[in-house]
């Protein structure tokens, strides 16, 4: 129910600059998930939003209107904190209720909305419990529910289902985007699992460092990632970077060699995801390899395997065919998918190594 | 070979049980030991309260109480951790009965009230010996203690409403020279208060408060404040910054947030401050003789140094009944307290 928009936004806490001059764009309605390592900025991004901190320079605008100068309350954000943020000394009904009692919200439809809310996370037999009687997971919900009990225009989740069981968490996940999308509310929502944001998000913001690495779909930041830093926080078991030197249409990576698409020169980085590789028998072509670890997954296999150009992860299907460890084998590549970056990290589209 | 190879887990849990009961012995026995010195006084101030000096029921009283502290001592504390869980919950009861039973039986019939004749008789000295004090006559009780009722609960009063948004503020708000005043408070505490006496005597003179309960109010909350603006400050720090922010983003403004989700959090600490700044002006003696300088203001501490500063000869056992009166209060506010004293420790953190 608000579009929202960052102008060369920044923070600093004296003299340290934790959010440089950012720019950014969501559309009304849109789901957008938060990714970056630990540290980066993604709360302190929340918390401009949501107004608690000033922006150091910049505007922040609701809907085209600046809003630096708005009061917190006033700015209809609903908000999930890293810490949950519950107050203790109310009972879970008195914490879910809480922002109602500044609305002008009758008795009756004040606990109806509370008992929706607490049923819509599941847990509306908890309602009579302090905070402190409650498990790490339950807590989250509790401060899920508070801040969808108000149907904030603008919604605001720091790591929500950290603390969920997996079956739980997908649950939820569900839960939210639906909510999401039947009331329209503008979403940010930080997370440091992967799946969560690819699933969840209309869009995904990747941060490094206080400021924005990519700002993209889930697709887009899988296959094409604008440097070397996105296309390793993205994806898992993380891409491999090799590092070389190109000279015209060849790269040379350690003692082998790979062909590029079209000509280049100097320090090139070749990444290449686990899951385009494939591992077989050394007669059937490709890269003579050597499997050295192997990691079970469950579903899937990691192998660990040793080549001319360095050592390469490959994911495999647990019951594929696949030579034992120390054996000869042999990697093929999926050449559509590889990625290549120049000196500075950053992808050079248009790039592909050959088959 | 097998039965060696396994150990005599009956043998061993034997042992813990015994390691277990010489700890916990041990440690009954030493705090028992230290606690004695700190009852003796009180014991013989209650006994001294209820007889006369002289008397054979003196020591009587005092030996028949200080009997039955010990048997309640034994029921209450020493012997519940001994005894099977189901009788544990009757045993308070069963003593408390006891001890009611007990008193009315041995200790009842050896006591008088004849001490405690001040509370209804204003002229005590005359009454109590037939003949007149020295020293005057001095004012009702009841006045001493509306007064000394007047100048605690005064303080109490200004010190939680000043120093309650003074700590928030430094516990807080970024503002410029915080850590400079958190430090200047620090010190103006560590200052010995005696040497101000004189000082105040003559400022109090020139402002008119001189004779006032109201200007020993002033004194004592001026002097008072610091370290009540310190122990709320901790209090407040322990408070997380997210829960206020929440509640700002759900819809409070700062005054509703510090007053529905801060204050609340900080309740045992208010709780503590007060007690203890209204035991401060229960207490207080120095000031009160200091600024106080005429009978028209007697208050319960003055009161008690009246009745033991006769000229004729004291009389102890109205001394002790007086005490006995002065200490009621007291207790009556540490039973009132003690359940949040108890849960706190001053860096605010749940004990
Ligand atoms: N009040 C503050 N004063 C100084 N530095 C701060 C303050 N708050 C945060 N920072 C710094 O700002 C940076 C970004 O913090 P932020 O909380 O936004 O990280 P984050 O991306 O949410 O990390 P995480 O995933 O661990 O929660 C951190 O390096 C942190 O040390
Ligand atoms: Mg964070």
């Amino acid at each position: 129910m608000a579009q929202i928009a960052f102008e060369q936004v920044s923070k600093s806490w004296g003299e340290t600059e934790v959010l440089r001059p950012m720019d950014l764009s969501i559309a009304n309605g849109e789901c957008v998930a938060i990714l970056g390592p630990s540290g980066c900025g993604k709360s302190t991004t929340l918390f401009l939003l949501a107004g608690l901190y000033a922006p150091t320079s910049g505007k922040v605008l609701f809907d085209g209107h600046v809003v630096n100068g708005v009061d917190a309350r006033d700015r209809n954000v609903g908000i999930v904190f890293q810490s949950y943020a519950l107050y203790p000394h109310m009972t879970v009904r008195a914490n879910i209720g809480f922002p109602l009692r500044f609305q002008k919200v009758d008795k009756d439809d004040l606990s109806r909305r509370v008992v929706e809310a607490a049923n819509l996370v599941q847990i509306d037999e908890f309602l009579d419990r302090k905070p402190a009687e409650l498990s790490g997971g339950q807590q989250q919900r509790v401060a899920l529910a508070r801040a969808l009990v108000k149907q904030p225009n603008i919604l605001l989740l720091d790591e929500p289902l950290s603390n969920l069981d997996a079956t739980l968490r997908m649950s939820m996940r569900a839960e939210i985007r639906a909510i999401q999308r039947r009331l329209g509310m503008t979403t940010l929502i930080v997370t440091h699992d992967q799946i969560e944001a690819m699933t969840m998000a209309d869009r995904i913001i990747c941060m490094s460092r206080g400021a924005v690495a990519q700002i993209g779909t889930p697709d887009e930041l899988y296959r094409r990632p604008a440097d070397t830093f996105v296309a390793g926080f993205i994806g898992s078991p993380p891409i491999t970077l090799l590092e070389g030197d190109a000279k015209g249409e060849t790269l040379h990576i350690g003692t082998g060699a790979m062909t590029l698409t079209a000509s280049t020169a100097g320090r090139i980085t070749l990444g290449l995801r686990p899951e385009d590789l494939r591992l077989g028998a050394p007669g059937q072509g490709g890269l003579p390899a050597r499997v050295v670890t192997v990691e079970p997954l469950g579903r899937e296999v990691l192998y660990g395997v040793e080549t001319a150009i360095g050592r390469l992860h490959v994911l495999a299907m647990a019951g594929d065919a696949v030579p034992p460890a120390g054996e000869p084998a042999a990697v093929q590549i999926d050449a559509a998918h590889s990625l290549l970056f120049d000196a500075g990290g950053r992808r050079i589209p248009n790039l592909n190594i050959r088959p | 070979m097998a039965e060696q190879s396994s150990p005599d887990w009956m043998a061993l849990a034997r042992r813990g049980r015994r390691h277990r009961m010489i700890f916990l012995g041990t440690i009954t026995v030493f705090l028992t030991l230290v606690s004695l010195p700190v009852v003796m006084p009180y014991l013989w101030l209650l006994t001294m309260s209820v007889t006369t000096l002289g008397s054979a029921a003196v020591m009587q009283v005092f030996w028949r109480a200080a009997g039955l502290v010990a048997v309640l001592y034994l029921a209450l504390i020493v012997l519940p951790p001994l005894m099977p869980e189901r009788f544990r919950t009757w045993v308070p009861a069963m003593a408390a009965a006891a001890a009611v039973i007990l008193t009315t039986l041995f200790i009842l019939p050896l006591t008088t009230l004849n001490n405690f004749r001040f509370l209804w008789n204003p002229d005590v000295m005359a009454a109590q010996q037939g003949r007149s004090s020295t020293i005057g006559e001095l004012p009702s009780i009841w006045s001493a203690m509306g007064n000394s009722f007047a100048l605690a609960g005064t303080q109490t009063a200004l010190i939680l409403i000043t120093a309650t948004p003074a700590a928030y503020a430094l516990s807080r708000l970024a503002f410029r020279g915080r850590e400079t005043l958190s430090r200047g408070i620090l010190l103006l505490h560590a200052f010995p208060v005696m040497a101000l006496t004189v000082a105040i005597f003559i400022q109090s003179y020139w402002m008119g408060l001189l004779n006032s309960i109201l200007g020993v109010v002033l004194v004592l909350t001026t002097l008072e404040l610091p370290f009540a603006i310190l122990i709320l400050k901790t209090f407040f720090d322990a408070v997380p910054w997210d829960i206020e922010m929440s509640a700002v983003t759900d819809g409070a403004s700062r005054w509703q947030a510090f007053r529905l989700v801060v204050l609340p959090q900080v309740s045992g600490g208010l709780i503590a401050v007060g007690t203890f700044t209204f035991l401060r002006g229960w207490e207080e003696y120095v000031y009160v003789t200091t600024l106080l300088i005429d009978n028209s203001h007697m208050v319960m501490s003055l009161y008690l140094f009246w009745v033991s500063q006769d000229a004729m000869g004291a009389d102890p056992n109205l001394i002790a009944a007086t005490g006995v009166i002065y200490l009621l209060p007291v207790v009556a506010l540490y039973v009132f307290a003690q359940k949040y004293l108890t849960q706190i420790s001053f860096g605010g953190i749940k004990g």
